[in-house]
């Protein structure tokens, strides 16, 4: 959009707008009611529910307000007899075929038809006939289809193609018997359930909660989801200290993610009110023996006890402290402070799935929030798959393609899903993301990455070649795979490639929705990673306390190291494999139950806020880590309070300088924290490391042709997605149920058979 | 929540879509390849060759699509939403002898209705059914271009015009008989 | 049923009753691709252009927009490739002049394509036929096969430097697609619904390439106006209606069939009574739809005496349009609600289901008519109906909903008495209550 300003005339008042403006959107932001079902900000436009018709001068019939751009001296009537009465008429088509029985709809009380119809008032029904009658019925065990309701506004298709890149659900039939379906009626998508968000009618419904709840029963608080990186903020709702249903509907709430969310987010709540959540502290008296229930004196004063003991015998390096990058910044930053300013020791981090320290430490740029990505133009993305590990990021990508004509290079030795979008595709052999960062980095080695990555070398000039033709931004993202010398190549490449008219951007993607905050809070910086810390139980860790758990990758091949503990204290929501050797365990409230902040992968910093009391004698992962070191002699001065811990973060830690909740109250400006910008330095060292690492890569890798499908990785059972049901039939396969008309959970048993691996540590 | 997940009552399950893709000689593979040479995009080919799958197997049967989307490069609803939009694709069986009568406007004055009713009443089926043996389907569909010729009828891709009942009963017959010979190919 | 023409010369129905008439030797030997030969020998595109324009030609599918004009929106210097599109979705119920134009002179199309393809620089081009018509599409088939061998289609045509060819289309049953947008939208793969406009074709049609969609009829008048000169072809009809128009004659009449008359024919009456032969069954006339099933219906008094000019401006005047030139002649056995019923529930048979007041309109208008027509009619039921037709009407995303609401509006204003003796106790307004309204 042009910044150039023309005249616009609404209702008789003239207006300065931008050219090239879309009508409703100036009319709406005029403060002009204008009604509409399908258009969707971003989305393709639809102009099919003839809602938004405005009378324009010297245009013969009345027009779409959603497809008109605004010319200058455009004069628009929007509120007049005419439309009034052409807009009621629309009203009342959608109603003739749509049921009137609001009181047992789901979408009642939040349904946008329902309010469009209150808002008009004195609606007399003339349509005597006959309802085109469907049944109610399945889509896939998250999704529930009443089709009689659909008012074929089409978001749900759009949503599903434009944001998912899936197409899993579409029209079909044709006039007054077009449906919202799939072939085979059964959706086997990535089971997002922005189909079901984004529906203005009770169409499309979560099968999930349906039936459980009215809205207006529901406390609805907006708060930062605690699954991916991406960090979208969504409205929490609940009845009574139970979690009913989470969404993102921009009723409720209008972060950065919209209304997006993944399956996650938005079904994987059942966790929190989960029967086997821990309810008691509890103690092991004895190795070996059983977990014994205690009340939370006895837990802390055993739990100290136990530290203290090991502390004399082997030094305060003997223990570690672990936290999770699931915790709050306030969490993390309390055990860091525990294990750094109290215990003393030099061993602490978290249980991250790859440390981003060597990132953070090189960083000569910007970090790209997802707003950034989708207004970039050209988006680089090596190794990773957000679309199933940051869905949000994944969306932004796609949208950035499809409507801001971004290019997409993506460099991986799987073929992704996302690459039906690349404008480049460069298919690597596996395991040689190394040999891309450096051949970016210096196209002199040009030849030698493209000969072990497996692709021409004209490929890399390509890539080159559409970073340094691009005006305007380059988003640099990158996943686990590149190595941690790649990192410190990838944060400096903003020196490189920075020019007048281009900014590179960066935009790492860790896996959990604190792994930044857990590198900004310092405990990634420890001496030992999580599975060197496990290496080491027994030998020179003697006493470990752990808020959360190991990951099952550090685990595997170390099922033991935790029994040659002296001593484990564990704080946890549920029973895992860490908890199995603890001595203590502490029952720990879930993000649903704590107040703080999450620092999602493009920076920003978001408020998590306490949506129900804790579940069962659970606390704050926070409260009992100042628990533990007030009964150790130390009083941190938390004073009960997050909003304290978070203006000791705001203290200490540069980044997050003059941070407050205030500032953070508003999800709809997210605030990004300030990381310091290292100056460009000599990086000779870790490229000659990379390069000699690459030297060693085989010639002749065969490289992974299949495209993984749908869910491979969101599905993956793990400790918290393990408790919604419907997870394990999606993890099965999501095989299609005898009959639509009935919940799949009730027709299918899920064996052993059929689960995929599970992974854990979601 | 959790007290769902045990079955009430465990069920078979179905196999999941598509379970196999279709196959045709190399003469109808010749006749596809040479319609995807007319388009400068795959997709565009999509009706000529759902005709075809029809022809071959009857309807859009499961495998059909999954050869389709395969062979355009679509998805598989891309090929449902399609494939539901136009009323000549069948997405479900139809009887070897589709008898398609005219009732729009010029043909119903000028007697489709008795038409209708004649051909309903000797095969023993409404309009929109199939006869038990699979034979014949009776539909009633709109304008086909045959107003000067009114009122008439389509079997497969044939027309039939100036119809009058005895005229109806002939051609049913020899179709009855097995004699009845479509006059293009499809 | 009658093919041939009347008050003039036959142009589009030339051959058509020539044994053989849809070979390429008995085309070429009766003027057959003159047109194209004079074309390549020395006119420019924009000549072409303008001889269309003199013409007068207005697209025969149905909206009657200028053709000349329509193919000079084409944006010259585009680095896209051009498409011409033949639309031969002929569905508009009492239609059927295209199918015997390409049935029985496929060259003349062929012919016409070419023309308009050199005119504006398209090298692919489509002929998109409905469903229905497969026997249509082997003809043309075979046609373009004959063409090809006779070096009139594919690479360098006639030795010059121009290059095209035409392929078959087929549709699969959709009314919709006859609706230019829509029949893109069809050619490119996809559910037959119409484009918002603008973007119009001509800028971004087929692959969102520059694109020009013309009817049958349209395009096999070009090889005419350029072998006569488009001035010439628009004497042979009005000022603003050049040529001839092929009109399909269906219903009660003697002698239905495919007439070809002069733009400004006068007049209507006697056009059906005596070049149609008059009432089938010596009947009286009560009605006709002129222009295929969108158009008003003509009350019998609204044409005999008053001398009914048949062109667009003439038609518009008499309180009707020309259309697709789909004439239906309804007799006085027709009751006019019953034939009103058989449209709209064609209406929402085709209906795409895209927008709200085309989709959920019809479907309630067909549920009022049957209704009605179970004899559980209301007196509130006409002004109900007509209060739905002025909803849909005009707020619909295509013209299909104009279309399925005026023939319902021009039936109860022009007989309201068919209407009445369904809708008891009587309290309809009449006919010039209606108009004083």
């Amino acid at each position: 959009m042009s910044t150039e300003l023309i005249k616009v005339t609404i209702n008789g008042k003239e207006f300065q707008v931008a050219k090239g403006a879309r009508l409703i959107d100036v009319c709406r932001e005029q403060g002009f009611n204008i009604p509409s079902f399908c258009y969707y900000a971003d989305l393709a436009l639809q102009a099919s529910c003839r809602m938004c018709l405005v009378r324009i001068e010297k245009m013969p019939k009345l027009q779409t307000s959603c497809t008109i751009t605004c010319t200058d001296g455009m004069v628009v009537t929007t509120e007049s007899e005419e439309i009034e009465k052409a807009q009621r008429a629309m009203v009342e088509f959608l109603l003739a075929n749509h049921p009137l029985d609001c009181p047992i709809c789901d979408r009642g009380g939040e349904c946008e038809l329902q309010e469009m119809a209150f808002d008009w008032g004195n609606l007399e029904e003339r349509f005597t006939e006959r309802k085109n009658a469907q049944p109610e019925k399945y889509l896939s065990p998250i999704v529930a289809n009443d089709p009689q309701r659909c008012i074929l506004c089409k978001r749900c298709t759009r949503v599903c193609d434009e944001w998912m890149g899936e197409d899993a659900i579409e029209a079909g039939g044709r006039g007054a018997n077009t449906v919202i379906g799939t072939f085979g009626g059964w959706l086997n998508c990535s089971e997002c359930g922005n189909c079901i968000e984004v529906c203005p009618t009770g169409t499309l419904l979560d099968a999930t909660y349906r039936h459980q709840a009215r809205p207006w029963e529901l406390q609805q608080t907006v708060t930062t989801c605690t699954y991916c990186s991406d960090g979208c903020q969504e409205s929490v709702g609940s009845r009574a200290g139970e979690v009913m249903r989470v969404v993102a509907r921009d009723r409720y709430v209008n972060g950065h993610n919209g209304e997006f969310l993944c399956i996650k987010g938005r079904f994987a709540h059942t966790f929190i009110n989960d029967e086997t959540r821990l309810r008691t502290p509890m103690i092991r008296y004895k190795k070996g023996g059983k977990l014994i229930p205690a009340t939370w004196d006895e837990a802390v004063k055993f739990a100290t006890r136990g530290l203290d003991k090991a502390a004399e015998a082997h030094g305060a390096n003997s223990i570690a402290v672990v936290g999770s990058p699931r915790l709050t910044n306030e969490s993390l930053y309390a055990l860091k402070k525990f294990a750094t300013e109290l215990v003393g020791t030099e061993n602490y981090t978290a249980t991250d799935a790859f440390s981003l320290s060597p990132f953070f430490q090189n960083l000569g740029g910007q970090i790209a929030t997802h707003r950034d990505i989708r207004h970039a133009k050209t988006i680089v993305l090596i190794g990773g798959e957000p679309e199933e590990l940051q869905p949000f990021a994944g969306k932004q990508i796609r949208q950035a393609v499809r409507n801001g004509g971004a290019k997409l290079v993506i460099i991986n030795s799987t073929p992704i899903r996302l690459k039906e979008r690349a404008t480049q595709f460069l298919h690597i052999n596996p395991e040689t993301e190394d040999a891309a960062v450096l051949a970016i980095f210096n196209q002199a080695h040009n030849e030698l990455a493209a000969r072990k990555m497996g692709v021409q070398e004209t490929e890399l000039i390509e890539l080159r070649r559409t970073i340094t033709n691009t005006e305007g931004d380059v988003v640099i993202m990158f996943g686990g795979e590149v190595s941690a010398e790649a990192q410190s190549l990838l944060a400096q490449m903003p020196y490189l490639f920075n020019k007048e008219g281009r900014r590179a951007l960066l935009h790492p993607l860790p896996l959990y929705n604190n792994s930044v905050g857990a590198t900004d809070m310092g405990l990634m910086y420890g001496k030992l990673g999580a599975t060197e810390m496990l290496d080491a139980a027994g030998d020179s860790v003697h006493a470990m306390y752990v808020a959360g758990s190991f990951l099952p990758q550090h685990l595997t091949g170390r099922e033991d190291s935790l029994g040659k503990l002296d001593f484990l204290v564990v704080q946890e929501l549920f029973e895992t494999e860490t908890t199995r050797f603890a001595d203590v365990v502490f029952p720990a409230a879930s993000f649903a139950e704590a107040d703080g902040t999450f620092t999602n992968s493009g920076g920003l910093v978001q408020r998590v806020r306490q949506t129900i009391p804790p579940v069962n004698q659970s606390k704050q992962d926070w409260v009992i880590t100042a628990q533990l070191s007030k009964e150790l002699g130390v009083d941190f001065g938390f004073q009960m309070s997050a909003s304290a811990v978070f203006g000791e973060i705001a203290e200490r830690i540069p980044a997050y300088a003059g941070l407050r909740y205030p500032l953070l109250k508003d999800e709809t400006n997210p605030v990004q924290v300030k990381h310091a910008t290292i100056e460009q330095r000599d990086l000779s060292q870790e490229s000659e490391a990379i390069r000699a690492r690459v030297e060693k890569m085989s010639d002749t890798a065969t490289k992974i042709n299949a495209t993984p499908p749908v869910g491979h990785e969101l599905f993956k059972i793990g400790t918290l997605t393990d408790k919604l049901p419907q997870m394990h039939l999606l993890a099965s396969g999501n095989p299609k149920p005898p009959t639509l008309a009935v919940s799949p959970l009730y027709q299918i048993t899920v064996d052993a058979g059929m689960k995929r691996e599970a992974i854990g540590g979601d | 929540m959790s007290e769902q997940f045990t079955p009430n009552n465990p069920l078979p399950q179905e196999a999941k879509l598509p379970a196999e893709i279709a196959s045709f000689s190399p003469a109808v593979e010749a006749e596809i390849d040479a319609h995807l040479a007319k388009y400068p995009v795959k997709r565009s080919a999509i009706l000529p060759l759902m005709f075809i799958v029809q022809r071959e197997r009857g309807y859009l049967d499961p495998p059909g699509v999954a050869y389709l989307a395969d062979r355009l490069g679509v998805r598989i609803t891309d090929i449902w939403e399609v494939a539901t939009f136009y009323s000549m694709i069948n997405t479900k069986p139809v009887g070897k002898y589709h008898v398609q009568i005219c009732r729009t406007l010029s043909c119903k004055i000028m007697g489709a209705g008795k038409i209708t009713e004649h051909c309903a009443k000797r095969l023993g089926i409404k309009p929109g059914e199939t006869t038990e043996d699979g034979m014949f389907s009776l539909s009633e569909v709109e304008c086909l271009g045959s107003c000067g010729t009114a009122p008439m009828m389509q079997i497969g891709f044939d027309y039939h015009e100036n119809l009058s009942a005895e005229k109806v009963d002939e051609i049913l017959d020899s179709c009855s008989r097995g004699e009845y010979r479509y006059s293009m190919k499809s | 049923m009658f093919i041939g023409a009347i008050g003039c010369e036959p142009l589009q129905l030339k051959r058509v009753n020539l044994e053989h008439s849809r070979t390429i030797d008995v085309y070429k030997r009766n003027g057959g691709y003159d047109a194209i030969k004079k074309v390549l020998g020395g006119m420019s595109p924009d000549d072409v252009i303008n001889e269309v324009k003199k013409s007068a030609l207005r697209g025969r599918g149905g909206a009657g927009f200028p053709t000349g004009m329509k193919w000079s929106f084409v944006p010259k210097d585009s680095p896209k490739p051009k498409y011409v599109v033949c639309n031969a979705d002929e569905s508009e119920p009492g239609t059927f002049k295209d199918r015997y134009l390409m049935e029985r002179d496929p060259h003349m199309l062929i012919e016409g394509m070419l023309i308009a393809a050199y005119a504006l620089g398209a090298r692919i081009n489509y002929i998109y036929t409905r469903g229905e018509y497969r026997y249509l599409i082997n003809i043309m088939d075979a046609a373009l096969d004959e063409a090809r061998s006779a070096g009139l289609l594919g690479e360098k045509i006639l030795g010059t430097d121009f290059s095209c060819d035409i392929y078959t289309h087929t549709g699969a049953g959709a009314y919709i697609c006859g609706e230019e947008t829509a029949l893109l939208s069809s050619l490119e793969g996809l559910r037959g619904h119409p484009r918002m406009k603008p973007p119009f074709p001509a800028v971004s049609g087929l692959y969102a390439c520059p694109t020009v969609v013309n009817n049958v009829e349209t395009l096999t008048a070009v090889p005419d106006i350029i072998k006569m000169g488009g001035e010439a072809y628009q004497k042979l009809g009005t000022e603003k209606s050049g040529g001839t128009k092929v009109w399909s004659v269906s219903g009660h009449v003697n002698r239905p069939g495919v007439y070809e008359l002069p733009m400004g024919y006068v007049d209507m009456e006697k056009f059906i009574m005596e070049d149609c032969q008059g009432i089938l069954n010596d009947k009286k006339l009560k009605a006709v739809i002129p222009g295929g099933s969108s158009v008003y219906i003509m009350p019998a008094a609204d044409i005999t005496g008053k001398g009914v000019r048949m062109d667009y401006e003439g038609l518009v005047a008499a309180g009707s349009m020309v259309g697709s030139g789909g004439f239906i002649v309804m007799d006085e056995t027709v009751d006019v609600f019953e034939s009103t019923k058989n449209l709209i529930e064609f209406y929402k048979h085709e209906s795409c289901g895209w927008c709200t007041p085309c989709r959920e309109g019809t479907d309630w208008l067909v549920k009022v008519f049957k209704r009605i027509a179970r004899g559980e009619g209301r007196p509130e039921d006409a002004q109900l109906i007509l209060d739905l037709c002025d909803n849909i009407e005009g707020k619909s995303f295509c013209p299909l909903g104009d279309a399925a609401a005026w023939p319902i509006q021009s039936a109860i204003k022009k007989f309201p008495e068919d209407f009445k003796r369904h809708l008891a106790p009587l309290t309809m307004q009449t006919e010039t209550e209606v108009a004083a309204d």
